[in-house]
């Protein structure tokens, strides 16, 4: 068994444009997933019983339906029935941000949960109303206990996007595929792509540590 | 002036407050004082709404904070349905005379419903419209000082002192960094201002909370047990910034278990045991001759 990793090269240019692609979906989808997250997450922390349900059952879905099948729903499923027409890169965005909704909103509840119930009496005793509240000196606290399931969430974000290559959008996994159908080595590609992806990750948990030094600079004595 | 009456509250089936009433005046110093449990925080967290009462009402310099109480008003009682039947019942006349013992009957028994016909609606709706005030407007005036302090951890000291004032009351950023320089002077933190609250100890913390409420210029300053949470060397400093608060004539009402500061700075001591105000008498008065029993034993216990 030889290596021939040099027949990666002439794909290299493709590569390099799929990773574009598969950095452009995550990177949009947790962007969204981190602004939807923020409604949703209110919706289960207001003493409101219905919005309590729904943010639940919008949740439940996310975790009860499998990624692939999500995916499949909203590139052909909900077209046929909305009429509403998505290309595979909006599909597949939207579809991972408001599945990282689903999880992101639910460590921020943690998170608001977690708040010394002090810190709201304070901000309420100083005649400080509940939207400005929770902006302002809820929400930035609570966020320092979300930020290691951001990053979390960002490092499984961008493994599932493989999934992507499924509804035909040309990522890093698409280009290995047809690296192997071109060349009918397998091993090469998939290597090649695996050291990719765990590099990437490797440097978002590194990013994830320091992210979390820097909101934690408040706490340091 | 704080006008509280009839005060009760309940958490499900314990019963805090048991009826209080009690006038704070403007410029007055009252301090309450009772053992762990007897409501005395809960009556303080009422006179800015942290709680809400079960029954009874607040009303500060006129201006009703509360839902208004309809057995505060014996109008509309006796504008409710239950009342014309109780007093069909015991075949009182349907206008009689202020009859307290029906209304604490309907009371005890809560057999207030809300439908209870136009005129009471229309009585109560109309106290509403007349006398309540929303309950941001009430505690912009009312400051408040916490036991645990509760500053905001990731904001320094400067912008917990400006948030407030600039977001609620709309100072401009430069009117507020005015105001919270002059008052961490007051309180001797200049130094500290661009610090964030983990690095100060806990008197420092404290003297900040005060200037933070301070900064929203409020005409009534509650104090909830300030200094229960400090290290015994740290509650002078924050003593002394409370007295100096004392001379320049707020009014304030303070929780608190030091009584040597209490007989000291309160014009007014009020002695709570079991939800109950048992006793509400000058310092001079209250500690040298306590008037009930329960009072007499929880002196010689603290003192």
């Amino acid at each position: 068994m030889q290596f021939k990793f040099d027949i990666l090269i002439p794909y290299l240019p493709q590569f390099g444009s799929a990773l574009l692609v598969t950095l452009q979906v995550t990177i949009s989808a947790l962007l969204l997933g981190i602004v939807l997250a923020i409604p949703l997450s209110l919706f289960k922390i207001l003493p409101v019983k219905p919005l309590n349900w729904l943010a639940a059952f919008y949740t439940s879905i996310f975790r009860g339906v499998p990624l692939m099948v999500q995916v499949f729903m909203m590139y052909f499923g909900i077209p046929l029935v909305t009429g509403l027409r998505f290309n595979a890169f909006q599909a597949g965005t939207l579809i991972f941000a408001m599945n990282s909704a689903a999880y992101l909103s639910e460590s921020l509840r943690g998170g608001i949960r977690g708040i010394d119930r002090g810190q709201f009496e304070a901000a309420t005793a100083l005649g400080v109303r509940y939207p400005g509240m929770m902006k302002d000196i809820i929400f930035p606290q609570a966020i320092k206990s979300v930020m290691p399931s951001i990053v979390n969430e960002f490092i499984s974000l961008l493994k599932n996007t493989t999934l992507i290559a499924s509804i035909g959008l040309v990522d890093i996994l698409r280009v290995g595929q047809s690296v192997q159908t071109a060349t009918y080595r397998a091993f090469e590609p998939f290597f090649f792509i695996s050291v990719f992806y765990y590099v990437l990750v490797m440097l978002l948990s590194l990013l994830g540590k320091l992210l979390e030094r820097q909101v934690n600079k408040s706490d340091r004595h | 002036m704080i006008d509280i009456k009839g005060l009760y509250k309940s958490f499900g089936q314990l019963q805090v407050l048991r009826g209080i009433s009690l006038k704070v005046s403007d410029g007055e110093v009252v301090c309450i004082i009772g053992p762990s449990g007897s409501g005395k925080s809960t009556l303080l967290r009422s006179i800015n709404l942290l709680e809400r009462p079960t029954y009874g009402e607040i009303w500060i310099d006129g201006k009703l904070i509360t839902p208004p109480d309809p057995y505060l008003h014996f109008d509309v009682i006796r504008a409710s349905n239950t009342y014309r039947h109780m007093a069909q019942e015991r075949q009182l006349p349907p206008d009689s005379p202020e009859d307290l013992d029906i209304v604490r009957r309907i009371k005890e028994q809560d057999l207030l419903k809300p439908r209870e016909g136009r005129p009471y609606l229309d009585l109560m709706r109309r106290i509403e419209r007349e006398h309540r005030v929303d309950d941001h407007y009430t505690r912009r005036r009312i400051g408040m000082v916490f036991q645990h302090f509760n500053l905001f951890p990731h904001m320094t000291v400067m912008e917990n002192m400006v948030y407030a004032p600039m977001h609620v009351n709309k100072l401009s950023r430069q009117e507020a960094e005015q105001k919270a320089l002059t008052l961490l002077n007051t309180v001797g933190l200049m130094d500290k201002k661009d610090v964030y609250p983990a690095t100060l100890s806990g008197g420092q913390k404290q003297r900040v909370a005060i200037a933070r409420a301070l900064c929203m210029e409020p005409e009534y300053l509650l104090f909830d047990e300030p200094t229960s949470a400090l290290d015994p060397e740290m509650v002078k400093e924050v003593l002394a910034v409370i007295k100096a608060l004392v001379e320049s004539g707020i009014s304030m009402v303070l929780v608190t278990h030091e009584m040597g500061f209490a007989r000291e700075i309160a014009d007014r001591i009020c002695f709570l045991d079991e939800g109950i105000l048992v006793e509400d008498a000058p310092p001079d008065v209250f500690f040298s001759t306590p008037k009930s029993d329960r009072a007499k034993a929880f002196l010689e216990k603290v003192l």
